[in-house]
């Protein structure tokens, strides 16, 4: 019985050992094609793509991508290369195609390998031949990098800039744990280090010129990783602060606005509460300044008291009669064109009808309306008023029959008077325009 | 004009505003609903199909436009009467284009305010003068504000005719529809149906720079 037992035991162990192996063996059958993953991808998801592929666990992989760095750095060339060559899960080309089939960055990787291989070059002129097979790994690395950096898809490119946000890599630039600043001090230091002692071989050694090349640039690193992180958090707080202060002058422009117009319009409305009239042309001056003031802010407070054309004469007429009679004018302008001494005359004698409207007719607004076509101006000045009898004016009023009918003919343009108790007046000017200005 | 009252649908965000005009047109037509955020607004809308949407064109979330284009991609036949303290060009010429039939602002008086109502009830355009004045801007001020070279556009939508200009000028000049029949001699019906014409072109024209010419014009 208890060997029974134990043979039932032995069976259910054997046979989860199986299950386990099968899931085991699920997870990492070799998965063909090689393809880079996107998941759990540190730089290009080569690692993990390799270790799909050949059915090993992805941390070792990546260790001995880590190891191999130390051997000429032979290992990360081979990394570049098959982030190049091989095709991101999901995306139907790799890198490399998508250089080569680009003329532009086929020139750009063509140009910066010229200039590489001549620096090479330049160098071994200068007597190092030390460094030679790292040299050359290093500059195929940097080629690497570069088609990279080019040809990477948006939406890897999104994968490598999420990279820079990284806890590992904010932790190395914050300038307060204390753990990135002991990595970047040790960095730094050793860095600075060896550009020192290479300098100091200065005299001693054949190619010293190349050793005090490599070694300035050494020590320029190593200052930079020492210093780097103040210097990036300190152009990022003065650019918040410059921010922070366009937007509290802003606020400020709006709530200087605000008080100036609107609130003193409304203490004035409360004031004269009980005018009806007051308050409407209060209203409407309000309305009519911020209307110009949201279409124009800048523009918004330098008056314009030398209207240069025809609708910014229009609005003068219209702020003023409103702000002097406290009659709505509603200005409708169709084309515009520069004043002139004709056209200015028209406007002239618009002002003067509006005038008259806003005086005698009763009406709570006047239209205004004026057309510039090429071969003519007209301004019509309406108003739904009681009217009047033409003939019933006294001579001796200069209104109409100067500032408006003479006025007009005098620029050789025509003044029509339409008025009638049940539709209000009409006054149309109309006056030709020469084809040809002069 | 028709013998039941209008079915109206309010959409603002301001609450004060929405009471004033309910005031104002207490009794001369049937407000069926309001609202004041673009998303219910488009919902009511479509569930309640009124005769007319009063619509107001400054709103948080998108604003009118929002609302209106919300509404006609899912029911064509509802008709927007814009309602609006601005009368900017930009903000006139997108909703007209977006398919509104009317935009008048919210200075209009009462019993003007009700025609316009009815009459988009009835399917007709309402402009208002300045609305009138952009047109006639646009359209008959030449192709070269517009950068557009004639030969882009097409004359049967593009071009006004001389009866459409002349009555656009009327209304421009402050004329109401009435006026204009008897100064033009001809009937209220023929006068709607040239400015129906002038909305249907206004909103099908091919003149893509409608909307850049009316903001390099924003201050008439």
């Amino acid at each position: 019985m208890g060997a029974l037992q134990g043979c039932q035991t032995l069976a259910i162990t054997k046979n989860m050992n199986s299950t386990a192996t099968a899931t085991r063996r699920a997870y990492s059958r070799p998965e063909r094609p090689l393809r880079r993953s996107t998941g759990d991808a540190i730089l290009g998801g080569v690692c993990s793509g390799l270790a799909r592929r050949l059915g090993v666990p992805t941390r070792t992989v990546r260790i001995i991508a880590v190891v191999t760095i130390f051997f000429a750095a032979v290992g990360p060339a081979i990394y570049l290369a098959l982030w190049i060559m091989t095709i991101r899960r999901g995306e139907s080309e790799s890198i490399f195609d998508r250089t080569r089939s680009d003329k532009r960055e086929k020139e750009i990787i063509f140009v910066v390998s010229i200039a590489v291989i001549a620096l090479l070059i330049a160098l071994r002129t200068l007597g190092l031949h030390v460094l030679g097979l790292f040299f050359w790994v290093l500059t195929l690395c940097v080629l690497e990098g570069l088609m990279v950096w080019r040809g990477s898809s948006g939406d890897e490119r999104d994968h490598l800039r999420g990279l820079t946000t990284s806890p590992l890599v904010t932790s190395m630039t914050d300038t307060k744990g204390w753990r990135g600043v002991a990595i970047r001090t040790g960095v730094g230091i050793v860095v600075g280090v060896w550009g020192i002692s290479l300098l100091s071989r200065v005299g001693n050694e054949q190619g010293a010129a190349a050793y005090v090349l490599i070694g300035a640039v050494a020590l320029l690193l190593g200052v930079l990783v020492l210093f780097a992180p103040w210097w990036v958090s300190t152009v990022r707080d003065l650019t918040q602060e410059r921010r922070a202060r366009i937007r509290a002058q802003d606020r400020a422009d709006m709530a200087a606005h605000v008080h100036d117009s609107v609130m003193q319009t409304l203490s004035l409305i409360q004031r004269a509460a009980n005018d009806p009239g007051e308050v409407t042309r209060l209203a409407r001056i309000q309305e009519r300044d911020l209307r110009i003031w949201l279409a124009n802010p800048e523009s918004f407070g330098r008056p314009t008291t030398n209207p240069s054309t025809l609708a910014q004469a229009a609005f003068e007429i219209e702020r003023e009669v409103e702000d002097n009679y406290g009659v709505g004018v509603d200005v409708v302008v169709v084309g515009d064109a520069q004043l002139d001494d004709n056209s200015s005359a028209v406007l002239a004698a618009g002002r003067e009808a509006t005038i008259n409207a806003a005086k005698w007719s009763g009406a709570t607004s006047i239209s205004l309306y004026i057309e510039a076509e090429p071969d003519q101006l007209s301004m019509y000045v309406r108003d739904q008023g009681t009217g009047f009898n033409v003939d019933a004016v006294p001579r001796d009023r200069q209104g109409i029959s100067r500032s408006i009918v003479e006025r007009m003919e005098r620029h050789g343009g025509t003044a029509v008077i339409r008025t009638s108790p049940e539709s209000g007046t009409e006054v149309e000017l109309r006056l030709p325009v020469s084809s040809n200005p002069s | 004009m028709s013998p039941e009252k209008a079915r109206v649908f309010m959409v603002d965000d301001h609450a004060l505003i929405r009471a004033g005009i309910k005031a104002e047109l207490a009794g001369s037509v049937e407000f069926i609903g309001e609202a004041d955020e673009v998303a219910a607004a488009i919902e009511m809308i479509i569930e309640r199909s009124p005769d007319v949407v009063l619509l107001d064109v400054h709103m948080p979330d998108g604003g009118g436009l929002a609302v209106l284009e919300g509404v006609v991609e899912r029911d064509a036949s509802v008709k927007f009467l814009a309602l609006s303290v601005s009368d900017a060009a930009e903000d006139v010429i997108a909703i007209i284009r977006a398919g509104a039939r009317g935009y008048v602002t919210k200075s209009i008086e009462g019993p003007e305010l009700i025609e316009a109502i009815e009459r988009t009830a009835a399917g007709d355009a309402v402009f208002s003068r300045r609305l009138a004045g952009f047109v006639l801007d646009a359209f008959t001020k030449g192709a070269d504000q517009l950068h557009t070279t004639p030969s882009m556009l097409d004359p049967e939508l593009d071009q006004l005719t001389p009866r459409e200009i002349e009555v656009l000028r009327l209304i421009a000049r402050g004329y109401s529809y009435r006026e204009i029949a008897t100064q033009l001699d001809i009937s209220i019906k023929t006068v709607e149906s040239h400015v129906s014409a002038v909305l249907r072109k206004l909103q099908l024209s091919n003149r893509h720079q409608l909307t850049n010419w009316a903001t390099e014009r924003r201050l008439l």
